[in-house]
């Protein structure tokens, strides 16, 4: 029996595995239904490689410059111990002047391995959580793990703050800019699941070292800039509902290796590159391999997953794919086709969709009268 | 005779090299020995380099770009005086700007503490002669490192590293002088803030010493008011002696424990570390296995 790891290994194929990060968990528990992204997150596939051999590329992802510009702020941020960070800190958090003591947790003597950086981290934490006279108070890099579907994953927030006899503080710094007080909602919104999720990991490395949950904040500080210049300024958000949809899917999210029992032994999606790094197989080929993964495709999808496209084009015909208001106004009918064939009258459908055949009549009648064409 | 005049040159080398330990070390009367030797030296090559005057010019010495070569050259060209300009070759036209280390070496007197690439070169932009690239300085480190480990201490000062205090390990992104005691090169956790104070104060200081601080000054000099409480006493305004006096307030506050766990630090780097993991710091390694498997 093979194990899990192994199997995944075999499913990626001879590259080296990508990792998971908050925005990836995040997209993964607003869509746990969809084996094949849990599956190619696990493994650690690229999924925009696949895409795009397979035939569907997302244009997708951040733009080099928008990354370029986020690195650029964060350091200048965190530049000199923190400084700028620092202001806005003692004025969101009332933090305490004395306390400035700065711990990088990038590299430990040189050495960047996680596993090292992970165990530093929750040195240094616990040693701040008993308050005592080492107290630190800001931890830059931090490494922490979470466990998604089964399996441990490292996850690095940007900083972590604390306040002696306070509690931590999940801070994320981003680079879209805050303008007379707005930002634009979904960069926000999307900022806030991904802290959620580093507050979940705080939380539960904690809980390993036997420190109670209340001693991370309910609040996430978020770092932006103002206005039009490069001035950093900080709110303070509430991740209370995100923790509670997050944790709710996470606990469902099937464990990787119940699902990867489902799957023929010898999958993989591997794209078989030759020594210049070009692949080889065959795309429809690599089509098939992809498509023994069921997948759940919604509209919200296009958003988040580099395989949405392909994934779209195989749910095309079925009313999942409209998104789940269409699909509850169509009276829950699986298919387009079927949904037409009875607004149309022509078929009467099977008993239990009567009723749904009755409402779609009268819709399909209704169109008609209003604009004068039939389905 | 080639020969000669490189063996005595790399004699005045060490010799100079020896006399600068010796004086760091505080034994004057070993200095003044090698100073005699060292003079003796120079002169040697002096009438060797005469007596080569009168022979026809020699090929030029192969600049092989090595940095021990390069200021073993350059030291004999500000020694000697025009009798030189024949052997090696063409003179260097006059330099308008200082090499990049003596940059960074002056913006850093000026900070007395390690700094990050962009602060040095916003210092020296703001009260120096232009800015310094700072993809040019990402090298510089390790550039120094081997220069110095092809000639310990040849040259009076290398630009290093700056360590932590925990792991004595190099801190990534600061750059700070050799000469400078162990105890400002360890930086604990308290350590960035109390360096970025102190650099506030010594900018401060210096916008109220030059005659003409340019607009980049003032700049420089506002960042640092505004992140400091009561750096700026009226906002839009930046007032050197209101900064250098908030951040002696703050400074306070820190010194002690910070000055104690530098303190500590500095004795174990010292005790512990050679002289090239002193400079530039020491870096984890795995353990020899201890014993036969089982």
């Amino acid at each position: 029996m093979d194990s899990t790891e192994a199997r995944l290994d075999r499913i990626r194929g001879k590259v080296p595995p990508r990792n998971h990060n908050a925005r990836t968990i995040a997209a993964l528990s607003s869509n746990p239904g969809c084996a094949r992204r849990a599956i190619m997150d696990a493994a650690g596939a690229d999924k925009q490689r696949l895409a795009a051999h397979a035939g569907f590329p997302a244009g997708f992802g951040q733009s080099q410059f928008a990354i370029t510009r986020g690195n650029a702020f964060e350091a200048q941020v965190k530049a000199n111990g923190c400084a700028e960070l620092l202001r806005l800190l003692r004025d969101q958090l009332r933090l305490p002047i004395p306390e400035v003591s700065y711990d990088n947790l990038e590299e430990v003597g040189g050495d960047a391995s996680r596993e090292l950086r992970h165990a530093r981290t929750r040195h240094l934490l616990m040693r701040t959580a008993a308050s005592g006279r080492d107290a630190g108070t800001l931890f830059d890099h931090p490494l922490l793990r979470l466990e998604v579907g089964g399996r441990a994953v490292y996850l690095e927030p940007d900083l972590i703050a604390f306040r002696l006899n306070g509690r931590f503080h999940v801070v994320e710094i981003k680079s879209f800019a805050v303008i007379d007080g707005q930002a634009d909602g979904g960069k926000v919104a999307a900022a806030v699941i991904q802290s959620a999720v580093y507050v979940l990991a705080l939380r539960q490395l904690l809980a390993e070292l036997g420190i109670g949950p209340d001693a991370v904040a309910d609040e996430v500080i978020l770092v932006c800039p103002e206005n039009f210049a490069n001035q950093p300024t900080a709110a303070a958000l509430d991740v209370r509902k995100q923790l509670t949809v997050l944790r709710r899917q996470l606990a469902r999210l099937q464990r990787v290796d119940t699902l990867l029992d489902l799957l023929p032994a010898a999958l993989t999606f591997d794209l078989d590159p030759d020594p210049a790094g070009t692949p080889r197989r065959p795309a429809a080929d690599l089509a098939d391999a992809v498509r023994a993964v069921p997948a759940r495709y919604a509209p919200e999808c296009l958003a988040s997953c580099e395989m949405c496209f392909f994934c779209r084009d195989e749910a095309r015909g079925a009313t999942a794919a409209l998104g789940r208001a269409v699909r509850d106004e169509l009276c829950g009918v699986e298919h387009v086709a079927s949904v037409l064939s009875l607004a149309r009258g022509a078929d009467p459908g099977p008993g239990e969709l009567a009723e749904a055949a009755q409402v779609l009549r009268s819709a399909a009648r209704l169109r008609q009268e209003g604009l004068g064409e039939a389905v | 005779m080639a020969e000669s005049i490189g063996a005595l040159e790399e004699r005045i080398e060490l010799l100079r090299a020896q006399v600068r330990q010796a004086l760091v070390g505080g034994n004057r009367e070993r200095a003044s020995e090698l100073r005699r030797g060292l003079r003796e030296a120079e002169r040697a090559w002096h009438d060797a380099l005469a007596a080569l005057e009168q022979e026809p010019p020699e090929q030029q010495r192969p600049r092989d770009g090595r940095l021990l070569a390069g200021a073993a050259e350059g030291n004999a060209r500000a020694q000697a005086g025009s009798a030189e300009r024949g052997l090696a070759g063409p003179a260097a036209p006059p330099r308008l700007q200082l090499p990049l280390r003596e940059q960074v070496h002056q913006a850093l007197t000026l900070l007395t503490v390690p700094a990050s690439p962009r602060l040095i070169s916003a210092v020296h932009e703001a009260l120096f002669a232009g800015a310094i690239s700072t993809a040019r300085l990402t090298s510089l480190r390790r550039d120094e490192e081997r220069s110095f480990l092809v000639a310990p201490f040849a040259r009076p000062y290398y630009l290093c590293a700056a360590l932590t205090a925990d792991l004595l390990a190099p801190v990534r992104g600061l750059l700070s002088v050799s000469t400078w005691p162990m105890e400002r090169r360890v930086i604990g956790p308290l350590s960035p803030r109390v360096d970025y104070l102190t650099a506030a104060i010594q900018i401060a200081e210096s916008v109220q010493r030059i005659p003409g601080p340019g607009p980049a000054a003032w700049r420089l000099l506002w960042r640092f008011a505004v992140n400091i409480p009561g750096g700026s006493a009226q906002a839009g305004e930046v007032d050197p002696a209101t900064v250098a006096r908030a951040a002696r307030a703050e400074m306070e506050i820190h010194a002690d424990a910070d000055t104690a766990t530098r303190g500590a630090a500095a004795a174990r780097a010292r005790r512990q570390l050679g002289d090239p993991e002193q400079l530039f710091g020491s870096r984890l390694r795995a353990a020899p296995q201890a014993g036969v498997g089982a």
